[in-house]
């Protein structure tokens, strides 16, 4: 064994491209190269697992990651769909299934889409002449063969890059890696909370969505021209993961994350609590505050992005010391903070000025959520 | 479409949380929350929520 003490390593033409090991480290693929959120698609907090419909508006299905149909439920999502082996390293991917064989008119909106929250983004410096060029890598399984459309986008929908990739074999999983020149143009959201820029990867969207690949343009596009429509099919597929993108024009390995801390990167978008199995699950410590309201304070584990709305699914109760308890209205919140939610029930207990526990009623569908998405 | 909650603690209606009625939703008067500027929207179409409980 010996040791190597050098100033630096370049590779031969004087670059940063020198691997090891077959990695290449730079400032911007150590921790945090990957700008993408759950793009291993492992983490599902809303659905686990459950088939998501396009009936409703623009639902999530596995965190950070988005559908939208319009005309709603062309298509249905679902966290490992099929049920088919994941690529190599992966153990999750997301899912889509065409629900009819659909002809899209010209405005219509078929796509799954990743929203990048300014502070995740700004230092690519798009918007200004030192924007940085990305690499967009991702692997990807259809029962469909051909060319298929994606495009970032800046969130004022006034700056899009159309890009295609081509899948040229049925259900195999195919790497793909798309390489984007920053942009000098346009109005991009830097160093704040709002959003900056999305992600879309096409399922059929309308011609009014569809530009030209491989360009800047100032329009708003979700598609490129000419792209396979999996809506366009009965049954079609549409499986990926390993959703990346790095500054830099090479590909490189996928950033892999501590499951914790990927959960924690979700959870500053939304953040769910659920009844444990028994249906017994413990939510937050609270007071009677008289004989009609319970308060309590739900500790949110992330600084959220923004103060988070609050959804609730069951039942709920409040117990109390002795195996003494009787049902809450579902909870709402009085006054919310990124970090916690002061949450109110109504309630008739008897007890006044006395702390007691809110949790599920002996229901395994009671959950509290809380979203700060884009 | 949303409905004022009442505080008890104030005695008046929350001016922090307006209550969405559809998937009885806590929307925080924040600007940063889509929900709230969806709400705002709402609002600026000439609508009003409906008086708390």
């Amino acid at each position: 064994m010996s040791t190597l003490a050098v100033d630096a390593i370049v590779d031969s033409s004087n670059g940063n491209t020198t691997t090891i090991n077959g990695t290449t480290p730079t400032a911007y693929n150590t921790m945090g190269k990957n700008r993408i959120i759950n793009g291993a698609m492992e983490i599902d907090q809303r659905n686990a697992g459950a088939v998501v419909s396009t009936a409703s508006v623009n639902p999530y299905t596995v965190d950070r990651w988005q559908v939208v149909s319009n005309p709603a439920s062309k298509f249905t999502a679902q966290q490992n769909a099929g049920s088919v082996t994941p690529p190599e390293g992966f153990t999750n991917y997301l899912g889509i299934t065409s629900s009819s064989a659909y002809s899209s008119a010209s405005g219509d909106q078929m796509y799954i889409l990743h929203n990048f929250e300014g502070y995740s983004v700004a230092d690519l410096g798009f918007g200004t002449a030192n924007a940085k060029t990305v690499t967009i890598s991702f692997k990807v399984y259809s029962s469909l063969t051909g060319t298929f459309g994606a495009c970032l986008r800046n969130y004022g929908s006034t700056r899009s890059y159309p890009f295609t990739y081509t899948i040229s074999s049925a259900n195999t999983w195919t790497s793909v890696s798309v390489t984007i020149p920053g942009d000098t143009s346009g109005t991009w959201v830097g160093a704040s909370n709002a959003g900056s820029m999305i992600l879309f990867f096409n399922l059929g969207s309308g011609s009014t969505y569809q530009g030209t690949p491989g360009a800047w343009a100032s329009a708003d596009y979700r598609s490129a021209t000419g792209a396979t429509s999996v809506v366009g099919t009965n049954g079609a597929t549409f499986y990926i993961t390993g959703v990346q993108l790095e500054v830099g024009s090479v590909a490189t390995e996928f950033e892999r994350r501590p499951y914790g801390t990927e959960l924690q990167l979700c959870q500053r978008y939304y953040y769910r609590v659920e009844s444990a199995t028994n249906g017994n699950g413990q939510f937050f410590m609270g007071m009677n505050y008289d004989s009609s309201t319970f308060y309590g304070i739900l500790p949110l584990p992330v600084s959220m992005r923004a103060n988070p709305t609050l959804t609730t699914g069951g039942t709920f109760r409040v117990n109390w010391p002795g195996g003494g308890g009787t049902t809450t209205s579902s909870p709402t919140m009085n006054q919310v903070l990124p970090t916690s939610a002061w949450m109110q029930a109504g309630v008739s207990s008897g007890r006044v000025g006395v702390a007691d526990l809110c949790s599920a009623n002996n229901d395994t569908s009671t959950y509290l959520g809380c979203s700060a998405e884009l | 479409m949303y409905k004022k909650l009442f505080d008890v603690m104030t005695g008046k209606d929350l001016d922090t949380v307006i209550l969405r009625i559809s998937d009885n939703a806590s929307i925080p008067f924040d600007p940063d929350n889509t929900d709230y500027q969806e709400y705002l929207e709402w609002l600026a179409e000439g609508n009003t929520p409906e008086p708390a409980e």
